[in-house]
């Protein structure tokens, strides 16, 4: 799969191919778009960054080395791009602080196994921004903590760090040994 | 004893992770047009791109020949009035003229060429 990635990224840079980007965003959409909606919260949003995030990525398409996995490079820009456009949208804001309320109000109140979503929401918004993208990254997306720290630009052992501290507040704050039976 | 323990911990440690794995797992996103999508904005930015500097040339033509059309009959006004033997000047003046020309030629002959090749 990895070795198909650089053949299609080779590909669409050589010759401007775009049905060959096309098809690489067919392969990787879903991927990009849940790890988007889950850190924004918001489908709809999600879906506009994950636009830009491939608009972004065919533009830059050249400085792909071909060193790590082509889906790791991409989100390191899904990333990016949210980070860019949380600083410009308001809206982002908003939805981030009616999570939040919501997690503060029920914050132990992790009983309703059905309702994964949104359980997954109310569990997110306990961790810190960064918390939240790089636990996506580590239990969604699959990446190892160097695919993680090259695309966040953090050290592999303060990923790590990250990852142990995301685990210990939902831990405190959510009875995940529930979800295993319920 | 002691690798038990850690054996144990590690376990531990890989239930969790397989546990936060599946809460955190979700149902593929069907594309439903989305590759599609970006696939013709990114040909419409191309296309956009390509456009960009002739459109530009054409436009600031448009804009900038009326000037020059003003700016050449100054010029021929401007020298009618300067006496004849100041344009008279003859070409020993300018020794280099030549390989001046020729200097120039080749100059944009290479930027043509390097053009061409990129």
């Amino acid at each position: 799969m990895d070795g198909d990635d650089r053949y299609l990224v080779a590909r669409a840079v050589s010759a401007q191919d775009t049905a060959a980007f096309g098809e690489l965003i067919r392969r990787h959409q879903s991927q990009i778009r849940n790890f988007l909606r889950k850190l924004t919260g918001d489908t709809s949003f999600a879906d506009d960054l994950a636009q830009d995030c491939f608009l972004h990525a065919w533009n830059k398409l050249q400085t792909f080395t071909g060193r790590g996995s082509f889906v790791g490079w991409l989100l390191k820009i899904a990333y990016t791009t949210f980070l860019q456009s949380k600083r410009k949208s308001k809206r982002y804001s908003e939805v981030l602080d009616s999570a939040g309320h919501v997690a503060v109000i029920e914050g132990r109140s992790y009983t309703n196994p059905k309702d994964e979503v949104h359980d997954l929401g109310k569990m997110l918004a306990v961790l810190t921004e960064e918390e939240r993208a790089i636990m996506v990254m580590s239990y969604a997306c699959g990446l190892s903590h160097r695919e993680i720290g090259e695309a966040t630009g953090q050290p592999v052992g303060t990923i790590k760090s990250m990852i142990h501290r995301g685990k210990e507040k939902i831990r405190t704050n959510f009875d995940i040994e529930d979800h295993k039976h319920g | 004893m002691t690798s038990k323990i850690i054996n144990m911990v590690d376990r531990t440690k890989d239930a969790e992770d397989r546990l936060l794995e599946s809460i955190f797992a979700a149902e593929p996103i069907a594309d439903d047009g989305f590759s599609n999508r970006i696939v013709r904005r990114i040909r419409r930015q191309i296309w956009i791109r390509r456009l960009a500097l002739p459109t530009a040339m054409l436009v600031g033509g448009v804009i900038a020949i009326k000037p020059a059309l003003h700016l050449v009959t100054a010029g021929s006004r401007l020298l009618s009035a300067v006496p004849q033997e100041l344009l008279t000047t003859p070409a020993g003046w300018i020794p280099q003229l030549p390989v001046m020309l020729l200097g120039g030629a080749l100059l944009v002959i290479g930027m043509l060429g390097t053009r061409m090749i990129d």
